[in-house]
């Protein structure tokens, strides 16, 4: 069951990947995608990445060194889709927000411009392997994608949870799902890049992050395309006070 | 193994934290009624008083550097006691204006939109007030300007006068 190419294994590689492609579909139809371009993009272009990576998994003549290969090719798609969409994402959070915009915009230069050093000290110091170059580099450019990935994204919730900031419920879905990915597989890819993993253990590792996948596009079709559930909110009820003797007294401090 | 170990430890941590801000969002958006209660009112003529550069130069003469150094330290924690202070009424007017953004009168949304944002502009000025507070409180002889905090805060004054005064036009909001 918890083994390669197992019915499980097979179903956790494919359906997050359709499911995704039909939420790609279901955005399009209901006119979302002009409001998230470059998610519908992450959705279209990843799942068809991770189906053909599947494909060549699957099909007997392709070679190991091909498959590596195509892996390769989809890792660098992959991971520039997600910076653009990490970017989607800050613009998304911050543009309600004038006033803690710039800020923002500042503490995320700066987090990405450190957890790009750390995740480069990270991929130095990981193990080399000299006789699969090509399999190792991969679990370490996974490693760093994710790390930056990890530390961008809880960043942007950190900083939402100081200032109380409510993004948009898609907005948040999408940050959220991205989140808990990124989460799993840093951790996922971590293990298999710097630790001496067993062929079973690298099986749980897959089967692992391929389960945690499929949670967060279960997520993205909750949050982007259940309706927001619409509950009354009482009226605040205000103080008596003397709130204009206050306002005198502060302008003259000020002015 | 190491790096493997501290990158699933960073990992883990998070994920602690999305999930706790997603379950404190879920919260938060089941709302609360009597927020309002929660402000406390700050005394600006001591806050004021305490932020006055000229208080300082007239201590600075008067006291021996020592004497000064410890008046001026007691001075900053009483400062930052404020600014502390401001800050959390800040997030509770966040709070008060995000129940009152989807209003469906426009001129009370409106308000609540600008109070949320001038309530944010406090927070970040009271964040960097607190930090060079505590800097300060390293370096008790600098020079510290506390204005951005005061400023910001009489435009939430106003801000919150307004949003008080549109739900309800008897009765205003103090900060």
């Amino acid at each position: 069951m918890l083994q390669a190419h197992s019915l499980l294994w097979h179903y956790l590689w494919v359906a997050p990947n359709i499911l995704l492609l039909f939420l790609a579909f279901l955005l399009w139809r209901r006119g979302i995608r002009e409001q998230y371009p470059i998610f519908f993009a992450f959705a279209i272009v990843g799942a068809i990445e991770q189906l053909v990576i599947y494909a060549a998994d699957v099909i007997p003549t392709a070679s190991p060194e091909t498959w590596w290969r195509i892996f390769w090719v989809g890792l660098v798609v992959e991971g520039l889709l997600k910076f653009a969409l990490l970017g989607e994402i800050f613009a998304n959070v911050f543009a309600s927000y004038s006033s803690l915009a710039r800020l923002g915009k500042i503490l995320t230069r700066g987090v990405g411009g450190v957890l790009t050093l750390a995740g480069a000290a990270a991929a130095a110091f990981a193990p080399k392997d000299s006789l699969f170059g090509i399999v190792s580099g991969a679990h370490l450019l996974e490693q760093t994608i994710y790390l930056i990935e990890c530390g961008l994204l809880v960043t942007v919730f950190l900083f939402s949870a100081y200032f109380r900031l409510r993004p948009a419920r898609p907005v948040f879905g999408i940050a959220l799902g991205l989140g808990i990915s990124s989460c799993f597989h840093l951790a996922t890819w971590a293990v298999a890049a710097n630790g001496e993993l067993s062929e079973s253990g690298r099986s749980v590792l897959d089967l692992l992050h391929m389960a945690a996948y499929h949670v967060c596009v279960l997520i993205w079709f909750y949050y982007l395309l259940a309706p927001q559930k619409v509950t009354a909110k009482a009226a605040v009820p205000l103080p008596e006070n003397n709130l204009d003797v206050w306002n005198r007294e502060l302008e003259r401090l000020v002015h | 193994m190491t790096i493997a170990i501290i990158l699933v430890v960073a990992a883990l941590v998070t994920l602690i934290v999305i999930l706790t801000f997603t379950v404190s969002q879920g919260l938060q958006s089941s709302g609360r009624t009597g927020l309002a209660t929660e402000i406390r009112p700050i005394d600006v003529a001591a806050f004021r008083n305490l932020v006055d550069p000229a208080e300082d130069d007239y201590l600075r003469r008067r006291l021996p550097a020592s004497d000064f150094r410890l008046v001026r330290r007691e001075r900053l924690r009483a400062m930052a006691a404020y600014v502390q202070l401001a800050k959390r009424n800040a997030a509770v007017l966040v709070r008060i204006a995000q129940n009152s953004t989807s209003a469906a009168d426009a001129q009370t949304a409106e308000a609540a939109r600008r109070l949320e944002d001038n309530a944010h502009l406090l927070q970040r000025n009271c964040t960097f007030a607190i930090m060079k507070i505590y800097i300060a409180l390293a370096w008790p002889s600098s020079n510290l300007a506390a204005a951005p905090v005061l400023q910001g805060y009489a435009q939430l004054n106003n801000s919150a006068m307004l949003l008080g005064r549109l739900q309800n036009p008897a009765a205003t909001m103090r900060i």
